[in-house]
């Protein structure tokens, strides 16, 4: 007869992803690799930011890019153009990534001689928002189309943000959107998460985002702990 | 699927566990599901067959015990159900609010030999 006993576990459903993604951070630690989850709804200029983004950049620090989609290798193309290493991640239906799944991407680009590795991770405000990547900091962009009121309904992604891009801020004066209700309702969720407002279109506010992700790159590279 | 996502998560986290307890089966899994994770109960019954599928779960049962969403208003202190007043103040209207529980996506336990 089998004795059939209960265990009580008591432990987040994400444990296991949590731990792996430690391990990551870890590994990015000692090779002094610094990677950022960029994160947004579909259609908020993820690819366009990060293209302005590298212009700045791409002098100051090794870039590599690592392009998350459900399908299609167009992004990672687009990114290539601009002259830094980048690949394609596809998540096999799966609407977000988790902390093996990067490693095998940042396996796949290979994380020697780079700075710098952007996870440009599926476009998703729910499921991307559970799993812990090993990123070093999360960056999420909201577009003034979406509206001001998003950070009341995907509360998760925000709380676990460390900046906020709000971006295309030239249509502003085309939509109902309330900059200052939204910066009340970011700090609402999360009352660390820095908010500069872009416009990934005409360069708008990218000097001081890519400034903001430099400090951070250096810091993460010389701090010892 | 969200849901889908949440429950492969869960079947990595329980072999870990299994192994370290040395179990040989599991029959039954106990998932507690806060109204403000953002999960769907009911959704997560529906996909548990396909995430366990050719898993070593495939044969389990999944049993929910939701647990409610409580938050404190962070203005007037009042305690109360955040998902029956809609993630609104019923004392003062605020919305600044700070969940108490509802969170929760946790393997409460397992029972397997």
């Amino acid at each position: 007869m089998d004795n059939v006993r209960i265990l009580e576990i008591k432990q987040s459903v994400f444990a296991d992803n949590d731990r792996d993604a430690d391990k990551v951070r870890q590994e990015l630690k000692q090779k002094k690799v610094f990677l950022l989850n960029l994160m947004s709804s579909p259609g908020s200029g993820k690819t366009t930011t990060l293209s302005r983004t590298i212009e700045k950049l791409k002098d100051r620090l090794r870039i590599g890019v690592m392009e998350a989609d459900i399908d299609s290798d167009v992004d990672a193309r687009a990114i290539a153009r601009l002259g830094v290493r980048a690949i394609q991640l596809h998540t096999g239906g799966m609407c977000h990534l988790d902390a093996d799944m990067t490693r095998q991407g940042l396996w796949g680009i290979g994380t020697d001689e780079l700075d710098l590795v952007v996870l440009e991770n599926v476009g998703n405000l729910v499921c991307p928002a559970e799993f812990d990547t090993g990123a070093v900091k999360n960056a999420m962009i909201l577009s003034v189309p979406e509206g001001h009121d998003k950070p009341l309904k995907y509360p998760l992604m925000f709380s676990i943000c460390d900046v906020v891009l709000i971006n295309k801020v030239d249509v502003l004066p085309y939509f109902d959107f309330d900059m200052d209700k939204c910066r009340e309702y970011v700090r609402m969720r999360n009352p660390n998460a820095r908010v500069i407002p872009i416009c990934a279109r005409t360069g708008e506010g990218i000097d001081a985002w890519a400034d903001w992700l430099e400090q951070q790159v250096r810091a993460w590279q010389q701090d010892d702990q | 699927m969200h849901e889908l996502g949440i429950l492969s998560a869960m079947v990595k986290t329980i072999e870990v566990v299994a192994r370290e307890e040395k179990l040989q089966r599991i029959e039954k899994i106990v998932l507690q599901v806060g109204e403000l994770s953002g999960a769907v109960p009911s959704y997560l019954e529906s996909c548990y067959p396909a995430a366990v599928y050719k898993t070593f779960l495939q044969d389990t049962r999944l049993e929910l015990e939701i647990v409610p969403g409580i938050a404190r208003c962070n203005q007037c202190g009042e305690e109360f159900n955040a998902v029956a007043c809609d993630l609104q103040c019923p004392a003062c209207g605020s919305r600044a609010l700070t969940a108490l529980s509802g969170r929760e996506l946790v393997i409460k336990e397992i029972e397997g030999c």
